[in-house]
This record gives structure tokens, C-alpha cells and sequence, in this order.
């Protein structure tokens, strides 16, 4: 808000004094942190150069990476289906697509354990064919889609559902296909939406860690490695492995954020 | 060229019921109805976006059930225009045809052609939000005809446009129709667009074909009370046919004997109607008119509409006039002034009461 008040409201200053504790607890808990690390910056440079630390730190990027990747292929169709149609049954299909939002982390783990086990109802068959979920890179892909997709999915129906329906009836009447209307009008007027709905998964796949080690305790995700580290060596430790997370992250968010500023704006005036 | 057959069709609140109506080839045909009486579903049944719960679609002579809207070779430009907001102006007017694989050459010279045609040119790198409502207006219209479809379908394009644009519209639809050899349907709940570009009108009330006839019909011959309220005939009087001969009828309507022309038997229950602008006023005790009917009373108020002004009066019944507002200044009426109304008989219209909506 670059809005100037000359006579500040008095009911928004208390709901921005109310509201300021949250992000300031935010804050504080980073300069906490930070103030704590930068102090030893040797130490931090070591564990930041840990392999084991990269290497956890690749593992969750790159899974949580997958994982949005798949839901960008499979979720994406669903959200335009319950976007676009109404049928019998729709309010169950949303509940079943939301389950994993009230979940306990924990039960989600063991969802997904028993059904990629290597004796599981998925898992044994895959586990013929060559693909092991036990721990497993594959196992913590799993874990991480479970957990994002109705993030994914409820992101991206909203934006579909924004593009006006006229659109997609002037399209079909100027010769395009349902398929061709979706992929010409539908999709680039929906890429904010897929973009945020990709970024809240991606977050979400991520902080996953009660999920994943139910599968998958190896190969180490970063909440893992730091809970491990944290139980074997103490918190000076595993509060290094961390704020080299939040850095991570940091980084990773604010270059996605530069790289899509402008994508899927198309009400800027010239 | 698109014939409903018995159809019904809902989709939420808007219901259309048992619609039987046929649009021959070259029409420019208006479907009138009240704001939310199914118009826009009555299109897109057309377009083939819905499909009929009971009864038949034909175009060309054919059912067209099975035909989804990419196949029927009809354009239909909405309301709100539904530019695409991701593309430039020239690449809405070229979607049609990128979708119907037309080559590169093709396409470039079609797009240009519609550029000129509607006086575009300028906007072709622009985005749709960028204009104003009659440029995105004439840019959806250039899509639309891209495509060279033998159908258009018009929903309330005149809606959202201010005066001006809406003049040049008027101007550009005639001429596309007279040119493009093109059957256009134009829904609208406007009156004034049909009574200007019509050559024939529907009208739907709460989802019901209630008249359908050329233009001239609909608007000056209308076949029963409601139908001549809803095309905008101010002065309705009832009665009964007290004598005819020689194809003139007297009405006595109580308060008042009216003349008009018709061959309409004694007894038969009527209503005459005449529009508020074929009524004459003149200050009573004035020379004699050749008018036969020939009503005095009292000026109750006066309504302003643009350079007209609307005449209320009491002649022992309500009596509407419209007049120039100088004519008003120049007979120096106010309200309370005695006047007399005159009509002349040919110009009266008798409804039959007792004939049903719809029959």
C-alpha cells in the first residue's frame, strides 16, 4: 500500500498493530536465527559446504521439483474438469482431491507407505517392474504429491474458473476444439494460477517431513538431515543445516518470483 | 437456413419452452425479449453450445444434434465482445482461421482486408483491454466474419456503446448485410435496434415464442395487447365494436367512441391501439382536421425524451402524445392547458382481446 493517510484510520492502525505481531514473529524468529549463525561464520561456510547438506538440499528442490512436474501433467486436467462441468458426485470427487489438507502428516505417511510398500498394493507390482518407493528418491516424489496436490489442484481450478466461459464459446464457434480452445485460451489466461498453484505445492513438497520418512527416511530430505542432526549432534548443528535452508530458499523463491513478473498480465494498459 | 423445432432448452434460471420459430436465408432477424428471457441460451443453442433437452435444431435443413460448434459454421459475438485479452488485435481477428488451418498468405490478407474494412488498422498490435467498447466491438465483429460464416449471431451488441459508436454500428450491420450475403440473428431487449435494422422479429417472453412476424407486423399490426405494450405502444383502449360497415368500425371503449378501419364484426371485444407519436394535438376550438377521432382533455405532465417530449393527458381516459419539445413552447401548453388530440382511423390498430398469447 503506497496509499498516503493524512488522518490514519484508527481501526486500520489497530488491525495493522494486531496484524504486525504475526509477521513480526516471522521476523524475529529469522533475525534469531540469523544473528546466531552469522556469528560463526566459519561454521556456517562448513556446513554449507557439507556434502551431505547439498545433497539433502538438492534431493528436496529436485523431488518437490517432480512431484510439480506431475501435477502439472495430472492435476492439471482435473482442475478444468471441476472447473467446467457439474455432475453427480462432484462434491465427493472435491473432498476426496481435499483429504490431504486435513490429514495429519503422519496418517498420510502411512497412506502411502502401505501403498508403495515394497509388499503394497502398488508397490509390489512397481517393485517387478523395477521401481522401489522404500526408501527410496522415488518414495519421497510420492510423499511430496500426496501431500501438494489439492494445493496444486484448488489453485489452478480457481483460475480456470476465471476465465470467462464466453471466451471459450467464441473459440469453439470460430472452429477450434474443445482441446484447442484449452491449450489457446484456457492455459495462457490460467498461467498466474498455475504458477502460484505450482509455487504452493512446491513450498508444500518441500517442508514435507512426516510423510516422506514413513517411505522414505533415506536418502535424506533436508527436514530429515536436520532432525537427525539435531538428535545426534544438537541444535548448534542442526540450526546451521537450516538457515542454509532458509537461504535456499530465499534465493529460490525470490529468482522464481524476478522470472514471472510478468507472465500472464494482459490488463496492463499501454 | 436455422429452424427450431418444438424446442425447450434450460440452463439454470433461463428456460426456453416449446419454441418453434424458422430464420430463412438473408434475414436480419431480431429475437426481442425482456432482460432475462433466455435470448443468450436461444444463441448458443444455435451455436451448438447446448443442446435441446426435447425437440429439434435444424440448419441448412439438417438436424444438427450431433455437430459440436466448431463444425456449424456460425460466429456469435457476445455482449461483452470476448476478446481474447492474451492476444493482439490481429491475432483475435486471424484465430478463426489459424483453427480452420488456413495458409499463412491467406490469413495476412484476410486479417488486412478486415482491418480496413473496419477502419482498424491502427489497433492491430494492441491488446483488447486497451480499447474502447465500440473498437472492441468492431474487432469482435471482424473476428466473428473472419471465419466467412453464413450465419452471425448477435447478442445485445448495441448494449454497452455510447451513442456515437452505436450510430456507426447501425451503419456497418446493414452494410455487412447487404454485402456479405449473411443471415444474421440478433438478440436484444432494445425495441429501437429491431424497429431500425429488423426485417423480422421474434418475440420471447418468459421463454415463450410469443409472436413472430416481419417487422412491420410486430411493430405496427401487433396481435394482442401485450405484445403492442411490449413494442412500445403507449396508447391501448379497450372496448367493444358498437357498428361496422364499409370497413370502418366504432369502438365503444366507455369514456370515449373511437374510429378506425377494420372489418372486424359488431360485438367482437377489442383494443385499439396507436402509437403516442400518431397522436395530434391542437388548442381546442381550432379549424376542423380530417382526422376522424378527436379528443379533448387536460394536460396532466410532461415527460422530456431527447428532443421529443411525452404528453400525458386526460381525455375522461389516459392519452399519451409525443410532440417536439418547440411545439410544446410554441402552443405554450403547460400542465392544466385544454387540448385536443386528434388520431386519424387508418392509423389505429384493433387487437382481439379474447384471442390467446401464443395462438
Amino acid at each position: 500500500m503506497r496509499t498516503k493517510h493524512r488522518l490514519p484510520d484508527p481501526c486500520l492502525i489497530s488491525f495493522s498493530l494486531i496484524g504486525g505481531l504475526i509477521v513480526g514473529l516471522t521476523v524475529l524468529a529469522l533475525l534469531n536465527i540469523a544473528v546466531k549463525e552469522l556469528s560463526d561464520i566459519p561454521f556456517l561456510i562448513s556446513t554449507a559446504s557439507d556434502s551431505d547438506v547439498i545433497n539433502a538440499i538438492v534431493v528436496t528442490m529436485g523431488a518437490g521439483l517432480n512431484a510439480v512436474l506431475i501435477l502439472l501433467i495430472i492435476g492439471t486436467p482435473l482442475a478444468y474438469v471441476l472447473a467446467r462441468t457439474d455432475f453427480r458426485g462432484k462434491g465427493v470427487v472435491e473432498s476426496l482431491v481435499d483429504i490431504p489438507i486435513m490429514l495429519p502428516h503422519t496418517i498420510a505417511g502411512i497412506l502411502v507407505y502401505l501403498l508403495f510398500m515394497r509388499r503394497g498394493l502398488l508397490g509390489a507390482p512397481l517393485y517387478a517392474a523395477g521401481f522401489t518407493f522404500e526408501d527410496a528418491y522415488p518414495g519421497i516424489v510420492i510423499a511430496m504429491l500426496f501431500v501438494s496436490a489439492p494445493y496444486y489442484i484448488n489453485s489452478v481450478r480457481e483460475g480456470f474458473e476465471k476465465v470467462p466461459v464466453h471466451l471459450e464459446n467464441v473459440a469453439r464457434t470460430l472452429g477450434a476444439t474443445r482441446f484447442q480452445t484449452f491449450m489457446r485460451v484456457v492455459l495462457p489466461l490460467s498461467v498466474r494460477h498455475i504458477f502460484n498453484g505450482s509455487i504452493l505445492a512446491w513450498g508444500r513438497a518441500i517442508g514435507e517431513f512426516a510423510a516422506i520418512i514413513m517411505i522414505a527416511y533415506y536418502p535424506f530430505v533436508i527436514s530429515t538431515l536436520i532432525y537427525y542432526t539435531f538428535t545426534t549432534s544438537g541444535i548448534k548443528a542442526s540450526s546451521a543445516v537450516a538457515f542454509v535452508m532458509i537461504l535456499a530458499c530465499f534465493a529460490a523463491f525470490i529468482i522464481l518470483r524476478l522470472l514471472t513478473r510478468y507472465t500472464g498480465r494482459y490488463d496492463d494498459r499501454v | 437456413m436455422i429452424e427450431f423445432d418444438h424446442v425447450s432448452l434450460s440452463l439454470g434460471t433461463f428456460a426456453l419452452r416449446d419454441v418453434c420459430l424458422k430464420i430463412r436465408k438473408g434475414d436480419f432477424y431480431f429475437i426481442l425479449g425482456p432482460s432475462g428471457a433466455g435470448k443468450t441460451v436461444l444463441l448458443e443453442g444455435i451455436a451448438g453450445l447446448h443442446s435441446p433437452q426435447s425437440g429439434r435444431i435444424l440448419l441448412r435443413g439438417e438436424d444438427v444434434a450431433g455437430i459440436p460448434p466448431e463444425r456449424r459454421r456460425i460466429s456469435l459475438v457476445y455482449q461483452d465482445y470476448s476478446l481474447f485479452p492474451h492476444m493482439t488485435v490481429a491475432k483475435n481477428i486471424a484465430f478463426g482461421l489459424k483453427m480452420q488451418k488456413a495458409d499463412r498468405h491467406t490469413i495476412e490478407r484476410r486479417v488486412e482486408d478486415l482491418l480496413r474494412a473496419f477502419d482498424i488498422g491502427g489497433l492491430r498490435d494492441r491488446r483488447p483491454l486497451t480499447l474502447s467498447g465500440g473498437e472492441q466491438q468492431r474487432v469482435a465483429i471482424a473476428r466473428a466474419l473472419a471465419v466467412e460464416p453464413d450465419i452471425l449471431l448477435l447478442d445485445e451488441p448495441f448494449s454497452a456503446l455510447d451513442p456515437v459508436s452505436k450510430e456507426k454500428l447501425i451503419e456497418d450491420l446493414r452494410e455487412i448485410h447487404r454485402t456479405r450475403d449473411l443471415t444474421i440473428v440478433q438478440v436484444t431487449h432494445a425495441r429501437e435496434e429491431a424497429m431500425r435494422l429488423a426485417t423480422r422479429v421474434a418475440v420471447i417472453i418468459d421463454g415463450v415464442l410469443v409472436a413472430e412476424d416481419g417487422a412491420e407486423e410486430i411493430f405496427n399490426a401487433p396481435e394482442t395487447c401485450e405484445l403492442a405494450r411490449f413494442v412500445g405502444i403507449e396508447n391501448i383502449l379497450e372496448g367493444r365494436i358498437v357498428s361496422s360497415s364499409d370497413h370502418v368500425v366504432r369502438v365503444d371503449t366507455g369514456a370515449a367512441t373511437i374510429i378506425a378501419v377494420s372489418d372486424l364484426p359488431e360485438g367482437e371485444e377489442v383494443a385499439a391501439c396507436f402509437r403516442a407519436e400518431d397522436v395530434t394535438l391542437s388548442l381546442p376550438g381550432s379549424s376542423r382536421s380530417s382526422a376522424r377521432n378527436t379528443f379533448e382533455g387536460t394536460i396532466t405532465g410532461f415527460t422530456p425524451m431527447g428532443p421529443l417530449m411525452r404528453v400525458s393527458i386526460d381525455c375522461g381516459f389516459s392519452l399519451v402524445a409525443t410532440v417536439l419539445r418547440d411545439t410544446v413552447k410554441e402552443m405554450g401548453l403547460s400542465p392544466g392547458s385544454r387540448v385536443s388530440a386528434s388520431v386519424k382511423a387508418s392509423i389505429i390498430h384493433l387487437t382481439v382481446r379474447t384471442r390467446v398469447i401464443g395462438d
